[in-house]
């Protein structure tokens, strides 16, 4: 009798080729390499345990559906990320549709409002340790709009380039840019005002 | 270039989407204008902040149950295209059986359809038999026997022959 495959044990790319006959088992295999992955980047959009878990299931069986699509340009888990990232920015198009658009509309009239802050100055704390920098750096972007912490996370975190982030966001390289500018200045902000408010700055 | 165009500038130059001349000369400005280079300075640091500041997180559900999830929506999704997929390859099916069937029909309608047309070798005829040909073009030669108890008419069927352009009379 024919061994089974080492699951476990085999590499990435050798799931995947298995994967693309139709191995389910190798798929298992790669949900289970990489499903927190997934899930940290829809949640990083989301910043909703349950959109966030439903996106993370959509973008796997996508991803079955498509790895004949794969062919390897960029890493697997890269793939998945960009397939998890596109539901997300698709669930925010359906939400900002069924709700009214007054919230967004007044978001993008705060830009010469906050034109007018200036970007804080926030440099690595002494005494404070990089997981609890990470803490405050996800609570601070939890406080964003939608469209502010998104360009964020798909700068930042997915590492696009800005004609990338135009593109899935469908809008031109200079709203992004101007989108970026004000969600780090925002950022920096509430970054500064939760440090100040625990002694850990003047 | 107003300030705010200033400020997105020296972002992408912060960033690295900035490039060649345009590069330079934004460097060359921050070199000289305090408030540029504190807005270099400060973008750079949020930037540095955000380096790998994604904060790791585990699935809310376990591993097995998010599994079970994704593997009957495959199933699902999978189901749902062969079902929609069904109609095409019925077809198919059929048409795999009905075609060779459909040629055998028009196989025996086409023998059957000569033999009705196509005069009885068998029958013996009399020197007295009188074979009409309506068409020309179709070449017969007849022979009669010597003692004149059999003929033997050969008919040349280089057209198609159809019935109705051909009466052939018995006596």
């Amino acid at each position: 009798m024919p061994e089974e495959p080492a699951y476990s044990s085999a590499k990435e790319p050798q799931l995947v080729e298995w994967a693309k006959v139709g191995d389910m088992q190798a798929f298992e295999e790669l949900v289970s390499r990489y499903r927190d992955r997934i899930y940290v980047r829809a949640y990083s959009i989301m910043r909703n345990e349950d959109l966030a878990v439903d996106l993370s299931q959509n973008a796997w069986v996508k991803a079955w559906q498509r790895l004949e699509q794969f062919h390897g340009e960029a890493s697997f888990p890269t793939w998945l990320s960009r397939i998890v990232t596109n539901l997300c920015l698709d669930e925010l198009r359906r939400q900002k549709r069924a709700r009214t658009d007054s919230i967004e509309a007044m978001e993008e009239t705060t830009g010469p409002v906050e034109n007018r802050m200036e970007m804080e100055t926030v440099d690595p704390i002494e005494g404070l340790g990089r997981e609890e920098l990470r803490e405050r750096i996800d609570a601070a972007l939890a406080k964003l709009s939608d469209k502010h912490r998104t360009v964020i996370v798909l700068y930042e975190f997915e590492q696009l380039e800005y004609r990338e982030i135009a593109v899935k966001m469908d809008t031109s390289i200079g709203t992004v840019m101007s989108r970026l500018f004000y969600a780090r200045k925002r950022l920096a902000g509430l970054l500064k005002e939760t440090l100040k408010r625990d002694g850990l700055i003047e | 270039m107003n300030e705010n165009e200033t400020e997105l500038k020296v972002q992408a130059l912060v960033d690295g989407e900035l490039t060649g001349r345009e590069a330079e000369d934004l460097r060359a400005r921050i070199e000289t204008d305090d408030g540029l280079r504190k807005l270099h300075a400060r973008l750079t640091a949020v930037r540095g902040l955000m380096a790998g500041a994604e904060l790791p997180r585990t699935l809310p559900e376990s591993g097995d149950f998010h599994w079970s999830q994704i593997s009957k929506a495959i199933e699902r999704e999978e189901r749902q295209t062969k079902r929609l997929a069904r109609p095409a390859s019925s077809a198919k099916r059929l048409l795999r059986w009905v075609l060779p069937l459909a040629g055998i029909a028009c196989l025996v309608l086409v023998l059957s359809l000569q033999q009705t047309t196509m005069p009885d070798l068998d029958i013996l005829l009399g020197s007295d038999h009188e074979l009409e040909l309506s068409i020309e073009d179709i070449d017969v030669m007849t022979f009669n026997t010597g003692d004149d108890t059999m003929s033997v008419v050969w008919l040349d069927y280089s057209i198609d022959l159809q019935q109705d352009k051909i009466d052939l009379w018995l006596d």
